[in-house]
């Protein structure tokens, strides 16, 4: 049983740290109703056993998959099919996520149904595709993930000097938001397989990562070129408010739990047929790991339910009203230190840290330490939110204000940083804005905007999930940066040529 | 080649503990006095539990911890390190030494050259008719090795990517120890090709050097699958 206490510890790790900076919060300065305070632990309570359910299910399931599939799609040996099926999978994978019909849903209402629902999740679905066969390809052909990156970026940066600042924000969001729980860990898992195919152990290393910020990257150009053609697209209308003061402690979570399910139903579909198409003709696995496989999937689903339900139901609620009743209490500077908290005690419970931190330390044998990837996303994420408050109560900030210097400084922080941590770097972005970030941290701003005078809460709310895809970035560069300066040989003569 | 003053029999230790240990381990064998570095390999282990088993969640990460060193301290480390680590209970780990008939490592001191360690020959068994040589060296440099091994006559090799800390790497962040990644190349070959295939990996890979790696060899008493 020691296996399931290891994985408990781990995940309260995670999860307990926000849930006793809140506590604390709501015995202090923003006294919550104690219903909300019940709902919030039993959403708490949910989180930690749908994670570590989640865990494992991502361990013996989502992960072998996209091991397998990678490996497969490489040894195939010829380029069109490798490109093929990166199209097809990343397609397939994000026409299927909840997160980007939610966000579709809401670009279609702001822009008045001038940006149609079903065209955004289709153009979107394709970027994806698009840049998972490129960077598929990349791996595959050796070029450079630097200068792939500084490409890439140099065609969102072109295409949004052709967008207005707040189809901007929508834009840089939406990485965030469509890489959802499984699809990052999918995409994730596929780069390492096609990597470990590589001879050169050095590249085959580095290589490892980057699919997941190609993603990203396909996402945000992907939305940038559907706003071009409604160019002159007047962003209007207004979020309706969802606040349903419940009297009841379980009703939300019953009211959530159908949705839920069905959404997380939708987003596994895809793996499924994948795993089981590809058992019949390429994979042919033997009964018993297949069967784990299956099971694995069965976990990643209920824990994915059960997570997701804690987290819509327990935590929405209260991340919105605290964010309220700080900014209505006055001390601006305050909201911005308490959202640097949250920031950083959030990220810890995203189900992805979990997945691209254990595959660091497994691709690179532990060299690069767990904890110091978590320190650095969580110093980034703090900040991200911090940032995004101080634009929201600071009216002369514009979101761009800091995502041009933002990106610049990642796009050339990338010449100078190991390789292996570019890749770490851009695949974090899309870790790091998850489902916690999405509810927990999304609402939190949202309560601060409505609070704040003048501050739109819908188009002020846009934008902060772009920061937390933002700071990682240059946080892990950072760190690799370290990294590249800390690790020499001490006392060797330099003479050794 | 000189001999080392006192040569004395060098042991390959063995710790194989639950992810997350190996450094402890590490740095505790370091404060033991164990200055010769380490190598961390991880792997995975299995579970013996039918309730675990039906839920599919079979494989524990491990990571297991290889050092070099001369006998006595060996056994004083490997007793204090499962004193440490707890070793005896259940799901902790285990150790165990095996004896290493040579061990090759570049060394700080101009002085002393190289150091080189015998085994007792005499006490391997008469049909030992194939060595065990590891190299660890540093990452990438894993096909060099293989490359002059093969040079001088060896059929093949198997690389096993692992991190590290040698004596000369000890550079910390936030107090954590930075241990770089390493390969581990092992090279089974006959007695007799031993001695020309360490010569060349040393040669080519300035192994003589310090900071270039290391290289140790063990007795195989069986070995199948070798084709002549």
């Amino acid at each position: 049983m020691h296996i399931l206490g290891e994985k408990l510890k781990e995940v309260l790790f995670a999860v307990l740290p926000i849930t006793v900076i809140v506590l604390i919060l709501s015995f202090t300065i923003v006294p919550l109703e104690p219903i909300l305070i019940l709902r919030f632990l039993l959403g708490a309570l949910l989180i930690i056993g749908g994670l570590a359910i989640f865990l494992f299910g991502v361990d013996i399931g989502v992960t072998p998959i996209g091991n397998l599939m990678g490996s497969t799609i490489a040894k195939t040996n010829r380029i069109w099919l490798v490109g093929l099926s990166g199209l097809l999978l990343g397609f397939f994978i994000s026409i299927a996520e909840p997160d980007l019909h939610i966000l579709a849903g809401q670009v279609d209402s702001v822009t008045s149904g001038l940006i149609g629902k079903f065209y955004l999740v289709i153009i979107v679905s394709l970027g994806i595709g698009a840049l998972l066969a490129q960077g598929l390809l990349r791996i595959v052909n050796n070029i450079n993930l630097g200068k792939t990156f500084t490409l890439l970026y140099a065609i969102i940066f072109v295409l949004a000097l052709y967008t207005s600042p707040e189809y901007l924000a929508i834009a840089f969001d939406a990485s965030g938001a469509t890489t959802g729980a499984l699809t990052v860990p999918f995409i994730l898992a596929l780069g390492v397989g096609v990597s470990v195919l590589k001879k050169d152990s050095e590249a085959s290393e580095e290589d490892s990562f980057g699919l997941l910020g190609m993603a990203s990257a396909g996402v945000i150009i992907a939305v940038l070129l559907a706003g071009i053609r409604a160019k002159n697209l007047v962003i209007t209308g207004s979020l309706e408010a969802k606040v349903t003061a419940s009297a009841s402690l379980l009703a939300p979570f019953l009211e959530q739990l159908p949705v839920i399910t069905r959404e997380a139903l939708y987003a596994l579909l895809p793996l499924v047929v994948i795993f089981l198409l590809f058992q019949r003709i390429a994979f042919k696995l033997s009964k018993k790991t297949a069967q784990r496989i299956t099971k694995g999937l069965l976990y990643t689903f209920i824990g994915l339910v059960l997570f997701l339900t804690g987290a819509n139901a327990g935590f929405m609620d209260v991340g919105s009203i605290i964010g309220y009743s700080l900014t209505a209490g006055g001390n601006k500077l305050f909201v911005v230190i308490v959202g640097f908290v949250l920031g950083v005690v959030t990220v810890l419970a995203e189900p992805a840290v979990y997945v691209l931190t254990h595959q660091v330390e497994d691709v690179t044998s532990g060299y690069v330490k767990r904890r110091l990837v978590l320190v650095a996303l969580s110093l980034g994420v703090g900040s991200a939110v911090a940032l995004a408050l101080l634009k929201i109560i600071v009216p002369g900030i514009q979101l761009w204000h800091y995502l041009l210097p933002g990106y610049i400084i990642s796009v050339v922080m990338t010449f100078f940083v190991p390789p292996l941590f570019v890749g770490i770097a851009f695949d974090s972005g899309g870790v790091a804005s998850g489902p916690m970030t999405a509810t927990f941290i999304l609402a939190f701003s949202q309560g601060v905007a409505e609070a704040t005078a003048g501050a739109d809460v819908l188009l002020d709310g846009f934008g902060t999930i772009a920061m937390v895809a933002l700071t990682p970035l240059i946080a892990l560069q950072v760190l690799g940066l370290i990294y590249k300066v800390k690790t020499v040989k001490g006392g060797i003569e330099a003479d050794d040529e | 080649m000189t001999n080392s003053p006192s040569p004395g029999e060098y042991q390959l230790l063995y710790i194989i503990v639950n992810c997350g240990l190996g450094s402890k381990v590490i740095r505790y064998a370091k404060e033991q006095g164990l200055t010769t570095g380490a190598t961390v390999i991880i792997g995975k282990g299995t579970v013996n539990d039918r309730l675990l088993e039906f839920l599919g969640l079979t494989e524990i990460r491990k990571e297991i911890v290889i050092m070099v060193t001369e006998r006595a301290k060996a056994f004083r480390a490997l007793e204090e390190i499962g004193r440490k680590f707890q070793l005896h209970k259940p799901h902790t780990g285990i150790g165990f030494c095996i004896a290493v008939k040579y061990f090759f490592r570049g060394l700080k001191h101009p002085g002393e050259n190289l150091e080189e360690s015998r085994g007792e020959e005499e006490a391997m068994p008469e049909d030992s008719m194939y060595d065990a040589i590891f190299v660890i060296v540093d990452r990438g440099k894993a096909e060099a090795v293989i490359d002059a091994a093969s040079k001088a006559g060896s059929k093949g090799g198997t690389i096993i990517h692992a991190r590290g800390s040698g004596i000369h790497e000890t550079s910390k962040l936030f107090a954590m120890e930075i241990e770089p990644e390493k390969e581990v190349v092992l090279i089974l070959a006959e007695k007799n090709l031993t001695d020309p295939i360490v010569s060349t990996i040393r040669e080519e890979l300035q192994i003589d050097k310090p900071g270039k790696g290391i290289i140790f060899i063990q007795a195989v008493d069986r070995a199948y699958g070798l084709y002549k």
